[in-house]
């Protein structure tokens, strides 16, 4: 079980929030779907590297990301598909094309990797813009465990219109039935963006719920927490619009 | 949406120009826009000193507890903007329905990532005018209900 801990933290952290990163931090040590639990932990070093990568940052200010050539700073340890991947939705997500993803798939970045590396990446994005949010210093990355990828595919998984195959509302069943079980209604289609991955799938849903809400309770607009709905939800509009994210 | 029927709900009228235009924060109807606002750009920008200053402002005006939630949505949200943009996810028809003068307003259509999602088709938009006045009165209805 992870050691990370708020107890140095200026300010309360809730202990649902403190565990739910604990929980992240956990899974990102042990073997994924697609990479392995070294791979994930240079997945998670590279999206912390993006930050200060000279390549990234001549390609946000340049007027097309798609001009500007090089290589990324940063660790090695990954292939230089996952490597782009990594950087390029760490720094410019607004940007990203599908072109883009088609040209990573063509040298060998595979879907089910390519989800993979996205739940990791916002995993590390979302626990570490928190622990800076809040004045802490970022958590030491866990040691990865041994053990092999799953390289578990979910058989209902088909192109419903994203960039990724994706499990379609009603149809998570078996082994997924537990992703969408507590979404009345239709599934919306950020949730099931990860879905390829359900372990994805399922992280992203358990650091939503402490970060900000359960799915199943998105739609009761009487709930907030210390600061109401509003205050929530003008944050969550702002930093959409900070990021040029249309969804 | 969320925003204008989180306030909907709550009785009072909410500006959506707030988020992408600070001039509007603060008749904007949501309480402390403007600290929320700033410590919203700080946690999305690299300046330490600049959000020092306003997580400062955040527990001087709102409180600690309140830190930590509003640390905690924005956080969330840097990890959603990303799923959505990096699996090119298209915006759910209703919401498409529902939101085209919301995205007007905002000129949210010149982002890159709207790309991902197709025109409405003919029965969204032709109930888009039809549902789109109720939408407000239903769900302060179904608030009230759920608060008895």
């Amino acid at each position: 079980m992870s050691t990370l801990s708020y107890a140095a933290a200026a300010v309360p952290v809730r202990p649902d929030l403190a565990a739910a990163h604990a929980r992240a931090w956990d899974a990102l040590g042990r073997p994924g779907s697609w990479w392995t639990a070294a791979e994930r932990i240079a997945i998670a070093a590279a999206t912390r590297a993006a930050a200060t990568c000279a390549l990234c940052r001549d390609r946000k200010a340049a007027l097309s990301p798609y001009t500007i050539d090089g290589s990324h700073d940063g660790p090695g340890g990954l292939p230089a598909p996952a490597v782009d991947a990594v950087h390029r939705i760490t720094t410019d997500p607004g940007r990203l094309q599908r072109a883009w993803l088609e040209a990573l798939r063509a040298d060998g970045l595979d879907d089910g990797a390519y989800v993979e590396l996205i739940g990791i990446v916002t995993t590390v994005i979302g626990t570490d813009s928190f622990c800076r949010a809040i004045g802490v210093p970022p958590h030491a990355l866990p040691a990865p465990e041994p053990g092999a990828p799953s390289r578990r595919r979910p058989a209902a998984a088909r192109d419903e219109g994203a960039w990724v195959p994706t499990i379609p509302s009603g149809a998570a069943t078996g082994a997924e039935a537990d992703l969408y079980a507590d979404i009345p209604g239709r599934v919306p289609n950020v949730i099931r963006a990860l879905s390829l991955v359900p372990d994805a799938l399922r992280g992203l849903k358990d650091l939503g719920a402490a970060h900000y809400m359960a799915t199943a309770d998105m739609t009761d607009l009487t709930r907030g927490r210390s600061i109401d709905r509003a205050q929530m939800e003008l944050i969550a509009a702002r930093i959409s619009a900070l990021r040029e994210c249309f969804y | 949406m969320l925003l204008r029927a989180s306030g909907a709900v709550a009785g009072r009228e909410v500006d959506v120009h707030a988020v992408t235009d600070d001039a509007a924060a603060a008749a904007s109807g949501v309480r402390h826009a403007e600290t929320l606002l700033a410590f919203a750009d700080a946690v999305a920008g690299t300046d330490d000193a600049a959000l020092d200053h306003a997580r400062a402002a955040v527990v001087r005006e709102l409180g600690r507890a309140e830190l930590v939630d509003a640390a905690a949505v924005a956080s969330n949200f840097e990890r959603m903007v990303r799923v959505a943009d990096a699996t090119g996810t298209p915006l759910d028809p209703p919401i498409v329905m529902l939101t085209v003068s919301l995205r007007a307003d905002l000129e949210l259509d010149r982002f890159g990532a709207a790309a991902n999602t197709p025109p409405p088709s003919l029965v969204w938009r032709a109930l888009g005018p039809l549902v789109r006045p109720l939408v407000f009165p239903m769900l302060r209805v179904i608030a009230g209900w759920r608060g008895r």
